[in-house]
C-alpha cells in the first residue's frame, strides 16, 4: 500500500488559501445554518405576503421556527412494507450532502478543505443528490412519493451535463479545479461578467439540485408532495433543511466561482463572501414566486438542446480567450 | 410554562390543515381554507402533512371510510373536525387549535391507534365482492388463508431463473407452484420480510398508506395471487406505449386530493407515470347540485387549482384570495384584481411553456364529447378562458357560442368521460387536464358517451 | 496522524468489501444497487488517499450517477417490485461460490507471488498528471479518435433499438410540425 499522505496542495502559488483546523468545521456549519434560517424566514414572508395574510402576526418571518417546533412535536411515520433504511438514509443524507459541500468553499481567506479539485468535489456532491431523492421517494412504498423520485431523476438527466459544462468554464479560465485559485483568478473582472451564460446555468442548477421552485415538480402538488409524501415529524424537518442547506451551498459556491470569491471594497473578504451568498440566496429564494414548474418531460428536452449547446459555446469562447492570452 | 409547552403552542400557531371537500360542500370547503390561511396556517398536501382534519358537510358512507383511512394515516398530534354550517368555521377552527394543545390527549390517541397490522387484518374481514371498499381497496386479498409465517420469500430460489431475459408478462403468478418452492433449503433463519423488520408496528407511529389511494389493487388480475408482503400484491408487466415491457401499478387517485374534484376516485393503471387505463367512480352516487352557487367564485377556485397544479405558488394565492374576497359578504370591486391576475398569467411564457399543447381537443372533439364549448383548445386556451370569463365578470359565458350548447350553463362532466380524457397522460399532465375543464361537479353515467370510448 | 490515516484507509477499505458482499446479500434491487454505489464510493475516498484526488472524486461522481440511474433500469427491466417483494440477488448459487473463491484466490496469489520493484527515485509533484501521461500519452490519438466513435455507436444504438422512426413522427414526406409523439417535448421540435 502507498503511504496515505495529508492531501497535498499542487501548484499551490499565488493563492492565499490557509487551511484551518478541522474544529472550524463547526462554524462553518453554523454559518450555513445561519443562511438556511434566514432563506426560510424569507421564504416565510414572501408565502405570506403572497396570500395576503399575517402569517401569524410576524409577517410570515417566524414560519421557520413555527414549522421546525411542530415537526419535532409531530410524530415519525412509518408506512406498510417501508424500506426504512433506504428511506432515511435518503431524507437525512440532503443536509450532509449540503455540510459536504460547504468544506471546499473559501471564506474569504480561510478554508476547512483546501482540495486542488474542489470543483469536482462540489459537483460529487451535488450528484448524490440524486441519488438520496430517489431513495427518499423509493423508501415509503408509496406511488405517488416513487413518482416524485423518478421525476427527480428526468430533471437530473436534464440539468446535471449543462451544470457540469458550467463548471468547467470558470476551470478553464483559473487553469484550476482549486475553488480558492478559481476565486483568486477573478482579479479585477469577475466570471460572471464574462462567461454569464454558464454563470446562469450553473444558478438553475443550484435551484434543480435543491429540488425548489420551478425545479420542484418531484415534490409537486399534483402527487402529494411527491418525494417527501409520506415524511412527518423530524423525517421531514431533516430533509426540508436539507433542501435549504443545499440552496444556501449552491448559493455560496457560486461567490467563488463567479463572484470574484472575497473580493470587494472596504469589508473584509469573509463579509464579502458571505454578503455575496446572502444575495445570491435571496434571489434563489425569490425565484420560486416567480416562476411556475418546468415539467420534467418538457425540461429534458430543454436541457439537451438548448442548454447543453449553450453552455458548451460558452466553454469554447473562454477556452479560446484563455489560448488568446498566453 | 415548560419547553414543551412552548413548542406545543408554536406548532399549534403553524398548524397544517387537510380539508376534505363533500360534494355539495363547495361553499364550505373554501371558506374553512379562507380561515386557514388567515390564521397563519397552512394547507396540506397529504396525510403526512396535516396536523388537522376538516370534513366539510356530511360525507356518504364511501367518502367516510375513506376519510378514515386519512385519518388513520395522519401522523399525530392529529385533530379532526367537521364543518356543516358556514358560520361554524372559525369556531370549529378555534376548536381544533385549543384541542392540537392538549398534550395528554394526544399521548393517549398515540397509545390507543391501531397498528398496520391490526387495520389490514379488518380490512381483510370485509365483504370482497362488491370491490367497494371506499378508502381502502384491499379486497380480494385472503389474509386469512395466507401462511406468511412459514412462506420464506427471502429463501427463493430464483436461483436457475435468468430474470434478464424473463417475460414477466408472461408468467403466471397465480399458477406458480408455491409448494415446489425450496422453503426450508438453509434459509430456515431469514427474516421474512428481508429486512424490512426495522420497522415498528407496535408504537403507533405508523400512518397506514392506503386511504390516499396509493396502493390500490385490482382484484381480478391478483385475486389468487399470494406473493404479496403485507396483502401488497406485485406488480404485473404489460407492455407500455413504446412497445417496452413494463410494470403496471394500480392507483387510485381522489378522493381525498388537494385540487381535485370532490367525491371523485380514479382508478388508474399506471405505467411509470402513464395513465394506461382510467375507471372513475363517484363516491356515494350521483353529486348534489348546489344551486348556481358564486359561479364566479367557482371560476376563481378553479384557475386556483390549475395554477397550483403548474406548481405556481403565488399567482395560485392570488386567485385563491380572489376567490375569497368575491365570496365574503359585500362586494369589494374585484373586476380590477381579476383584469391584474389575467395579465400576470398573461406574461408568464414558462406557464405557456408548461400548458401548451395539454390535451388539445377540437371543436369537433368537443362537440363529440358532449363538453362544454370553452373545453376546446390546450391547457392553456382553457386557463385564458376561465381567466377571460372571470375577468369579463360573466356569470354564463357562452360567449360567440349561441348554438344551443347547453352545456355551458351546466358546468358537470360525466366521471367517465373524464377517465376517458386522462388516459394515455401521465400522472402531472392528467390532474392538469382535470383542473383544466373547469367544472363545477361531476355527474356519474355512461351510455352518453360511450361511443367515444373508442 | 499517520496511524489515524492509516486506520481510515483500512477502515475504508472495509467498507468498500463488505458493501461489495452486501449487493448479493441483501433481497432487494434498490439496496443491492445502493450498496454498491457505497462501495463505489468508498473506493473513491481511498483513492482521495493515494493522492489521486481527481481520479477519487470523479470515480464517486461518476459511480454514484451511474447507480442512481442503474437502479431505474434495474427497477423497470426486472419484473418484480423488490421493495416489497424479497428477492435473492444470487443465480446459480454453487457455481457462482466457485468462480469467485477460485477468482479471489487466483488474484490474491498474483499478489503474494509477483516479484514488486522497489521504488526508484520519489513520486512527481502532481501524480495525477504522471497518472494520465502513463496511461494515455502515447495513445492520445487513438483515444481521441476512439470517442466520437464510442458515442457514434452509442446514438445508433439508440436509434436502431427505437421502436418509432422519424416516418412515425413526421408522417410519410416527414412535413408534419409539429411532430406526433405521445409525449411531447419541451423546444416543440
Amino acid at each position: 500500500m502507498a503511504e496515505p499522505m495529508p492531501m497535498p496542495r499542487s501548484g499551490a502559488t499565488d493563492s492565499t488559501i490557509v487551511t484551518v483546523a478541522p474544529g472550524w468545521a463547526v462554524v462553518a456549519v453554523a454559518i450555513l445554518g445561519a443562511l438556511v434560517v434566514a432563506a426560510a424566514a424569507l421564504d416565510g414572508a414572501l408565502s405570506a405576503r403572497a396570500s395576503g395574510e399575517g402569517g401569524g402576526g410576524s409577517g410570515g418571518v417566524a414560519r421557520p421556527f413555527g414549522e421546525a417546533a411542530r415537526l419535532m412535536r409531530q410524530r415519525r411515520r412509518t408506512t406498510v412494507e417501508a424500506d426504512s433504511l433506504l428511506w432515511r438514509a435518503g431524507g437525512g443524507g440532503l443536509l450532509i450532502t449540503a455540510v459536504l459541500m460547504v468544506t471546499v468553499i473559501p471564506l474569504g481567506e480561510w478554508t476547512v478543505f483546501d482540495l486542488d479539485v474542489g470543483v469536482m468535489w462540489f459537483n460529487a456532491m451535488d450528484v448524490l443528490v440524486w441519488a438520496l431523492v430517489w431513495l427518499t421517494g423509493w423508501g415509503p412504498n408509496s406511488a405517488h412519493s416513487l413518482v416524485g423520485g423518478y421525476r427527480f431523476l428526468a430533471h437530473g438527466l436534464g440539468y446535471e451535463l449543462p451544470l457540469m459544462f458550467a463548471l468547467v468554464a470558470p476551470a478553464i479560465a483559473a487553469e484550476s479545479l482549486n475553488v480558492g485559485e478559481v476565486a483568486a483568478a477573478q482579479e479585477g473582472l469577475w466570471f460572471a461578467v464574462w462567461m454569464p451564460v454558464a454563470f446562469l446555468v450553473y444558478l438553475l442548477g443550484v435551484v434543480a439540485f435543491s429540488v425548489w421552485g420551478p425545479f420542484s415538480p418531484a415534490l409537486g402538488t399534483d402527487i402529494a408532495g411527491g418525494a417527501r409524501a409520506e415524511l412527518a415529524g423530524v423525517d421531514r424537518l431533516v430533509f426540508e433543511t436539507g433542501r435549504y442547506a443545499l440552496l444556501a451551498a449552491g448559493a455560496a459556491f457560486a461567490v467563488p466561482m463567479f463572484l470574484g470569491g472575497g473580493a470587494g471594497p472596504l469589508l473584509p473578504t469573509w463579509a464579502w463572501v458571505l454578503v455575496k451568498t446572502a444575495a445570491v440566496l435571496a434571489v434563489l429564494v425569490w425565484l420560486r414566486r416567480r416562476v411556475p414548474a418546468f415539467r420534467p418531460d418538457k425540461f429534458m428536452e430543454v436541457g439537451w438542446m438548448v442548454l447543453i449547446p449553450a453552455v458548451l459555446l460558452q466553454d469554447l469562447v473562454v477556452a479560446v480567450v484563455m489560448v488568446g492570452r498566453s | 410554562m415548560g419547553l414543551s409547552d412552548m413548542v406545543a403552542r408554536a406548532a399549534a400557531r403553524h398548524a397544517h390543515v387537510l380539508v376534505v371537500e363533500t360534494p355539495g360542500w363547495w361553499r364550505t370547503r373554501a371558506m374553512v381554507e379562507r380561515e386557514v390561511l388567515a390564521r397563519g396556517w397552512s394547507l396540506a398536501f397529504a396525510p403526512a402533512d396535516a396536523d388537522v382534519l376538516v370534513v366539510c358537510g356530511k360525507p356518504g358512507p364511501q367518502l367516510a371510510e375513506a376519510v378514515e383511512l386519512v385519518w388513520h394515516q395522519m401522523p399525530g398530534p392529529r385533530v379532526r373536525v367537521g364543518v356543516t354550517e358556514d358560520d361554524d368555521v372559525a369556531p370549529c377552527l378555534d376548536g381544533a387549535h385549543s384541542r392540537l394543545l392538549d398534550t395528554d390527549h394526544h399521548m393517549d390517541d398515540a397509545r390507543q391507534r391501531p397498528a398496520a397490522s391490526e387495520l389490514l387484518a379488518e380490512h381483510s374481514g370485509m365483504d370482497h365482492g362488491g370491490m367497494d371498499h371506499g378508502g381502502m381497496d384491499h379486497g380480494g386479498m385472503d389474509h386469512g388463508g395466507m401462511d406468511h409465517g412459514g412462506m420464506d420469500h427471502g429463501g427463493m430460489d430464483h436461483g436457475g431463473m435468468d430474470h434478464g431475459g424473463m417475460d414477466h408478462g408472461g408468467m403466471d403468478h397465480g399458477g406458480m407452484d408455491h409448494g415446489g418452492m425450496d422453503h426450508g433449503g438453509g434459509h430456515g433463519g431469514m427474516d421474512h420480510w428481508g429486512g424490512h423488520e426495522g420497522m415498528d408496528h407496535g408504537d403507533g407511529h405508523e400512518g397506514m398508506d392506503h386511504g390516499g389511494g396509493h396502493e390500490g389493487m385490482d382484484h381480478g388480475r391478483h385475486g389468487d395471487m399470494d406473493m404479496s408482503p403485507s396483502g401488497i400484491p406485485l406488480a404485473q408487466g404489460g407492455d407500455d406505449r413504446d412497445g417496452l415491457e413494463m410494470d403496471v401499478l394500480d392507483v387510485r387517485l381522489g378522493p381525498v386530493l388537494p385540487h381535485w374534484p370532490a367525491g371523485l376516485v380514479l382508478r388508474c393503471s399506471l405505467q411509470g407515470d402513464v395513465v394506461t387505463e382510467a375507471r372513475a367512480e363517484l363516491l356515494d352516487g350521483e353529486q348534489p347540485r348546489e344551486a348556481a352557487a358564486a359561479p364566479l367564485a367557482r371560476r376563481l377556485d378553479n384557475i386556483a387549482s390549475l395554477l397550483a397544479l403548474a406548481g405556481w405558488d403565488d399567482a395560485a394565492a392570488e386567485a385563491r384570495s380572489l376567490r375569497d374576497v368575491v365570496l365574503a359578504p359585500g362586494d369589494d370591486p374585484t373586476v380590477g384584481r381579476v383584469a391584474r391576475l389575467r395579465r400576470r398569467v398573461r406574461r408568464s411564457w414558462t406557464l405557456r411553456w408548461s400548458l401548451r399543447g395539454v390535451r388539445p381537443l377540437s371543436e369537433d372533439d368537443v362537440r363529440q364529447l358532449g363538453l362544454p364549448a370553452h373545453a376546446g383548445g390546450d391547457a392553456y386556451d382553457r386557463l385564458i378562458g376561465m381567466l377571460d370569463r372571470a375577468a369579463a365578470g360573466d356569470e354564463t359565458a357562452s360567449t360567440g357560442d349561441a348554438a344551443g350548447h347547453t352545456h355551458d350553463v351546466d358546468r358537470t362532466l360525466s366521471a367517465d368521460l373524464l377517465a376517458h380524457l386522462v388516459t394515455g397522460l401521465d400522472l402531472a399532465t392528467a390532474r392538469l387536464v382535470v383542473a383544466s375543464l373547469d367544472l363545477d361537479g361531476l355527474r356519474a353515467g355512461h351510455a352518453e358517451h360511450e361511443m367515444s370510448h373508442g | 496522524m499517520t496511524v489515524l490515516l492509516d486506520i481510515a484507509f483500512w477502515a475504508l477499505g472495509l467498507v468498500a468489501v463488505l458493501a461489495g458482499a452486501a449487493v448479493f446479500y441483501v433481497d432487494s434491487m434498490a439496496r443491492a444497487t445502493y450498496a454498491l454505489a457505497l462501495s463505489f464510493i468508498a473506493v473513491g475516498l481511498q483513492v482521495l488517499f493515494l493522492q489521486q484526488n481527481y481520479v477519487g472524486v470523479v470515480t464517486i461522481l461518476m459511480m454514484v450517477m451511474e447507480m442512481a440511474i442503474m437502479a431505474v433500469y434495474m427497477v423497470m427491466f426486472m419484473g418484480m417490485n423488490p421493495a416489497l417483494m424479497p428477492m435473492s440477488m444470487v443465480h446459480d448459487h454453487r457455481a457462482a461460490l466457485g468462480v469467485a473463491a477460485a477468482t479471489f484466490l487466483g488474484l490474491a496469489a498474483g499478489i503474494l507471488v509477483v516479484d514488486w520493484p522497489e521504488r526508484r527515485g520519489s513520486p512527481p509533484p502532481d501524480v495525477t498528471v504522471a497518472l494520465g501521461e502513463a496511461l494515455m500519452g502515447e495513445k492520445m490519438l487513438v483515444m481521441a479518435v476512439i470517442s466520437p466513435v464510442m458515442v457514434a455507436t452509442i446514438v445508433a444504438g439508440v436509434v436502431l433499438a427505437a421502436h418509432r422512426t422519424r416516418y412515425d413522427r413526421f408522417g410519410d414526406n416527414l412535413k408534419r410540425r409539429p411532430a406526433d409523439d405521445p409525449q411531447a417535448g419541451g423546444v416543440g421540435r
